[in-house]
């Protein structure tokens, strides 16, 4: 068993963090049933874990299930996995995670940059996944459908804030949540979750091609399980047309596209698509 | 005391910094290539070589060149190619290529083999310089940032490795792998080319050099110089640590210099190619607007604090004209200039001063003028009454 931390709850959230492999992962526990396991994007990565109140998306969810939201390799206060960690080392960790905290099979949503390691950890590993949400998920390498260059917009600026980045990310840039959660005057701890949470995306997606797994294509038919794909139409990080490849390459799978939305829909359509993972999930 | 002439190779041909910076986000890796003019670029060439040359004429000490892609910045991508043609227009000045950037090169022992050749090709002048590589250069060559030191510390091992060791030998680290490692030819200098590495500040690349018997070389020109007294201290006390012995030329600094006919003159002459050179050409680098600094480049902390520092000078900038002559000094008569190095160098104990001496847009004539009052009346004055001093610390 690995020490456990525990502090207090937070908006009805009981924060931790658990030793796997000898590696420290911190996650939030919130809601009470079945478990579910949540897996963060590019964006909502500062936003389940204190300082910041629960997102709407995680209340959500939990008023049905007892979700369990990671933070994902390098983000937050999670350490990363180590130098050249693939694909295979993210989907073993998980499986050491769940092993952890005692957790059997289980679904799983995915957003984004978690969505990718969702998918990668279900075809790996299927015993372990029940059924699948993926909301935008990245990894897929669609020539057809190429998403803007992610890193190159995360570039910081000295002075002049995080506009460029949530112009990517939001469908509404400049609106209450993207603000909220990208503010131009970032606080001190929260840049250093952000440009740490970057890190950790790029420590695995930051290769040729960027964010992206080639193999992953060739593969989608071995994830066999009940899979529901929510995208946003106007996303522009990965673009709706590789909702069309996943939906096409998955045995088992759903495509809800959800119209004006952008790529960070675990922030900006966090009651849509609670509705539609609970929907599927029921 | 060692004194090198620093160039960058950059692009001057780029409207004033209030008109390109709203049209353009930085002069690197983005900055379309569709506004490099080639015919320009000859010419260009030509008189920055004519100017590297010069400088051995003039009677310093060395010439540095150095690597940075896709940008106006420099358009010297290879520097290995100047440090071959500069081979062959020179006798005398030690060459500097500051620096490959081993992570960019695939595998790092090309490094090993082109300074083996450069060493032959310049008789044993040259000076080796390996670096991590900008932020920007993780962009344009895709090459994962957080992997850039671990890769650039094992490299420097192998390429060390392989002017040392005889070949052919394998070489199984965590980044490289090679089976036969066994470059010919071996370099000139024995044991090997001097290893130079600059530095922005990271005490433990200072460390690392200190330990190592490297040079470490200031480069953070964009700062004001006491940034580089911090790092000073920080090498004398690491050197003293390790146990090596003091070698003041070890420590070298990078400063932009300018030399008029008055302090005035100075300044006004220089002022509108500092402004460009900081405004126009390091957009992207440092600045105000977007910077290409990578994740997992530098810790998070130490990118907060960057980004930080960056609202600052960009706050101070805007105080004027002032606050631009806060962050380079050594822009002044020959008599400021004079007292101003000296009285740094021996503070510091600082034995190489690498001036960057034609800077930005500055003109060539301009250019030529502070060069020749810097080489022939700066330098000796201050070599002359720091050599003593220096010497007597040993």
């Amino acid at each position: 068993m690995g020490a456990r931390a525990r502090r207090g709850d937070a908006g009805g959230r009981q924060v931790s963090s658990v030793t796997v492999a000898g590696r420290r992962v911190e996650l939030a526990r919130i809601g009470s049933g079945e478990p579910l396991l949540y897996l963060h994007g590019l964006a909502d990565v500062h936003s389940a874990l204190p300082p910041d109140p629960p997102t709407q998306l995680l209340h959500r969810l939990a008023s049905s299930t007892a979700v369990v939201a990671p933070a994902l390799p390098g983000y937050a206060g999670s350490d990363g996995l180590g130098p050249r960690a693939d694909v295979e080392d993210h989907a073993f960790h998980l499986v050491d995670l769940l092993d952890e905290i005692g957790i059997g099979p289980v679904d799983v949503v995915g957003a984004s940059f978690g969505g990718w390691l969702a998918a990668e950890f279900a075809l790996r590993h299927p015993t372990r996944v029940r059924r699948l949400v993926l909301a935008a998920p990245l990894g897929l390498h669609v020539r057809d459908a190429p998403g803007v260059l992610f890193f190159g917009a995360a570039a910081p600026r000295g002075v002049g804030g995080f506009g460029e980045v949530r112009g990517v990310l939001f469908a509404d840039p400049d609106g209450p949540v993207a603000l909220d959660a990208l503010p131009d005057e970032l606080p001190r701890e929260r840049a250093l979750r952000w440009f740490g949470g970057l890190g950790g995306a790029a420590a695995l997606g930051w290769r040729a091609p960027q964010l992206c797994d080639p193999k992953l294509a060739g593969r989608l038919d071995r994830i066999g399980m009940p899979t529901l794909v929510v995208w946003g139409a106007d996303d522009r990080v990965a673009p709706v047309g590789q909702a069309t490849a996943w939906q096409r390459g998955l045995p088992d799978a759903r495509l809800e596209v959800i119209d004006g939305a952008g790529h960070a829909l675990s922030l900006e359509e966090p009651d849509r698509l609670a509705e539609l993972a609970r929907d599927f999930l029921r | 005391m060692n004194f090198f002439f620093f160039h960058l190779m950059p692009w001057p041909y780029l409207p004033p910094p209030r008109e390109f910076l709203r049209e353009h986000e930085a002069a690197w890796v983005t900055l379309s290539n569709a506004i490099y003019d080639p015919e320009r670029g000859v010419a260009l060439y030509d008189r920055y070589l004519d100017e590297l040359v010069a400088a051995e004429t003039l009677g310093l000490d060395g010439i540095v060149v150095n690597e940075h892609h896709q940008n106006a910045y420099g358009i010297m991508p290879s520097p290995n190619l100047i440090a071959a043609a500069l081979s062959q227009r020179t006798e005398r000045v030690r060459i500097c290529v500051l620096g490959n950037a081993l992570p960019l090169w695939n595998p790092p022992i090309r490094v090993a083999e082109e300074y083996a050749m450069l060493d032959a090709l310049t008789g044993g002048r040259l000076i080796a310089g390996l670096v991590v590589g900008g932020g920007p250069e993780y962009y344009s060559y895709n090459v994962n940032p957080t992997e850039a030191r671990g890769r650039f510390r094992e490299a420097v091992d192998l390429v060390v490795r392989a002017w040392t060791e005889p070949g052919p030998f394998s070489f199984d680290g965590d980044w490289y792998h090679l089976p036969y490692v066994n470059p010919w030819p071996r370099p000139l200098q024995q044991p090997h080319p001097p290893v130079w590495i600059p530095g922005l500040g990271s005490p433990g690349t200072i460390d690392f050099c200190a330990e190592r018997g490297f040079g470490y070389i200031g480069v953070a020109y964009y700062a004001p110089p006491e940034t580089f007294g911090r790092q000073a201290a920080r090498y004398w006390e690491s050197v003293e640590r390790a146990g090596r012995p003091v070698e003041p030329e070890k420590l070298g600094w990078l400063t932009t210099v300018y030399v008029g006919d008055t302090d005035e003159e100075a300044r006004t002459e220089a002022a509108p190619h500092l402004a460009y050179f900081a405004g126009n050409l390091a957009a992207g680098f440092v600045g105000a607007g977007k910077v290409w600094m990578p994740p997992g480049y530098l810790e998070p902390e130490a990118l907060v604090q960057f980004l930080a520092d960056l609202r600052a000078t960009a706050d101070r900038h805007r105080d004027g004209r002032g606050a631009l002559f806060e962050t380079y000094p050594m822009v002044g008569s020959v008599e400021t200039v004079r007292e101003r190095l000296l009285e740094f160098v021996l503070r510091h104990r600082i034995g190489t001063v690498l001036g960057l001496l034609s800077f930005g847009s500055l003109p060539a004539g301009l250019a030529r003028r502070s060069l020749e009052r810097y080489a022939q009346e700066v330098v000796p004055w201050v070599r002359e009454r720091a050599a003593a001093t220096l010497a007597a610390g040993r």
